[in-house]
């Protein structure tokens, strides 16, 4: 496929850009990721949420939401935690060990990388399950309907 | 309608009581932030009330205490229900969350515990104690205390005693301190010193060869030890009764050793086994005065049999294995605790229960485990293991041996602890 053609044989030059195909790969074979429905979600933090047509899975209002903001700021549930904090919280954390999964909930316009980050950070805290926090397509509602409220 | 208003208000105070029994048992997750202090100069006394408080309450078996470094909390949010935020709470698993409050008046140190639900955000206790600031953890113990008695109804362990020999190249001595194995005590220090029992008023009687073989003395309020029992023969091993009003202990010569009781100042002894050839030791007593646990070898191995305390015929209560000793009779009275050399040469803890003789396994694979002794309330067994490091310290685990915990030691090993109260 060529993502990093390296430069075949021209000896040595530099990479310039990070393969992140493996990377890739071994997220997506150690975590489980689902879509999630926004309506039963109601959280503190002010998010875009990306709209999708993939069937969603009922939420569970139970579980740790970690929300990412246009900022990239991180919470764990309305209380920011740095992204460097992330996983040690998670791994500490009894409810998100006992559960295995956590719900993900970020702004759509964030870059792929950051959303990336913290479900790398996720995993390596154990967990096993990342519900993405979407909605549904045509329901349209999370933030105009926050905004008119 | 007045009754039914009643009856609401009855079900509305009730707490949640814990059953701290059965298979469906699970420790409660519980979240206790450091306590609170209204200034930095007290950060040392604040420290010393935390760790009591922190080793109370994951000790005891019925808290799940949660890892603080998994809190989202603010270390200084406060302790009203209006400014906590509870889903800080419930995100980090926690179904209740202790606050602890210090405040420093001259020489007096006030603790103030609130007990909070997460998920109703609702304080459900209030518990407010005064002590010196010497006795910090004595102030610790009595909120956990408070908690201990919200959950379970019962007197909780915290500020109970525990007696223990310690041997160091200088000797071996007895100790008495409180539950979590601080602020000891020394009673009886120089040559050797072991076999300690609190009488419930908080006498300790012990074994000591001070004058070259084994006598029996006692110590009231940790001073000087008195003569009890120093006759001809080997006194060891002394329990006082539940009324503290008689003293059970095994005189030996040659070959056997008999038990006999007397009266708590050693007074009137009358012997009540009469093996000859055979060794009868490490009586315990029934709760209700009328029955000994004891040892004896009469069938061949060391076997735990009952008697009554006034006498009598002796039945024997283990069947299992070829050496089961220091049996201890739990307050509650249903569970005899004992310690069993099983096929591997290991010794392990059992229960058997009085009635029906089933026997529970306690402890397994984790180096020998020796000497129990029940909790006052008969819900914790104090013994030693030697699974860290190969020298006997001093844990506690619950009554069907959950959550086994290490009591803080010193140099030295440690051996025939006693929980009294």
């Amino acid at each position: 496929m060529g993502m990093s053609s390296g430069g075949g044989g021209h000896g040595r030059t530099t990479l310039s850009e990070i393969n992140v195909t493996p990377m890739v790969d071994v997220m997506l074979v150690l975590l489980i990721i689902f879509m999630v429905t926004a309506p039963l979600i109601q959280q503190g933090v002010k998010v875009n949420l990306p709209e999708t047509k993939a069937a969603p899975v009922e939420a569970n209002d139970k579980k740790i939401v970690i929300t990412v903001d246009v900022k990239k700021r991180v919470f764990i549930g309305e209380t920011e935690v740095p992204l460097g904090e992330l996983e040690e919280k998670l791994k500490t954390n009894a409810k998100a060990q006992a559960d295995k999964e956590v719900y993900l909930h970020a702004d759509r316009d964030l870059a792929y990388g950051i959303v990336v980050e913290v479900m790398a950070s996720a995993q390596r805290a154990g967990i096993t399950n990342v519900g993405m926090i979407t909605d549904p397509v045509g329901a349209g509602r999370s933030q105009k309907e926050k905004d008119k409220r | 309608m007045i009754a039914s208003t009643a009856i609401l208000l009855l079900t509305l105070g009730q707490a949640p009581i814990i059953e701290i029994s059965g298979a469906n048992f699970r420790p409660l997750p519980i979240a206790l932030p450091a306590p609170l202090t209204q200034d930095d100069g007290s950060k040392k006394l604040a420290a010393e009330f935390d760790d009591a408080l922190k080793f109370d309450l994951a000790a005891c078996g019925l808290f799940q205490l949660l890892d603080r470094k998994s809190y989202l909390a603010d270390a200084k949010e406060g302790v009203t229900a209006s400014s906590i935020n509870f889903s800080n709470w419930s995100n980090v698993g926690a179904d209740a969350l202790v606050k602890a409050q210090l405040s420093i008046d001259g020489e007096m140190v006030r603790g103030d515990l609130r007990l909070f639900t997460v998920a109703a955000g609702k304080e459900e206790l209030k518990a407010s104690e005064s002590s010196s600031k010497q006795d910090v953890r004595k102030l610790a113990h009595k909120l956990a205390n408070a908690l201990y008695k919200f959950y379970t109804r019962e007197t909780g362990p915290f500020e109970t005693k525990i007696a223990w020999a310690r041997k160091t190249p200088a000797g071996k001595d007895v100790w008495l301190s409180d539950w979590d194995g601080r602020s000891g005590v020394g009673i009886g220090i120089g040559g050797i010193n072991t076999l300690p029992t609190i009488g419930p008023d908080g006498s300790v009687a012990f074994t000591s060869f001070r004058s070259g073989k084994p006598d029996l003395f006692v110590s009231k309020n940790a001073a000087a030890p008195k003569v009890l029992v120093a006759s001809g023969r080997m006194a060891t091993g002394v329990a006082f009764s539940p009324d503290g009003r008689r003293v059970a202990y095994s005189l030996a010569d040659g070959e056997s050793a008999q038990i006999f009781v007397a009266a708590a100042d050693g007074s009137s002894p009358r012997q009540l086994t009469n093996t000859p050839f055979f060794i009868n030791t490490s009586p315990s007593w029934s709760p209700d005065g009328k029955r000994l646990a004891f040892v004896s070898n009469r069938g061949g191995t060391p076997q735990v049999y009952v008697m009554s305390s006034e006498g009598g015929e002796a039945k024997r209560l283990t069947f299992q294995g070829n050496y089961n000793q220091t049996p201890d009779w739990s307050p509650r009275g249903d569970l005899i605790a004992f310690t069993a050399r099983d096929e591997r040469n290991a010794f392990d803890l059992f229960t058997i229960a009085v009635d029906s003789g089933k026997v529970t396994r306690l402890t397994q694979d984790q180096g020998n485990n020796e000497e129990p002794s029940f909790s006052p309330n008969g819900r914790l067994i104090l013994f030693t293991s030697t699974r860290n490091g190969g020298v006997p310290r001093l844990f506690v685990m619950t009554f069907d041996g959950n959550n086994q915990v290490e009591l803080p030691a010193e140099k030295g090993s440690y051996s025939t602890p006693d929980w009294g109260p």
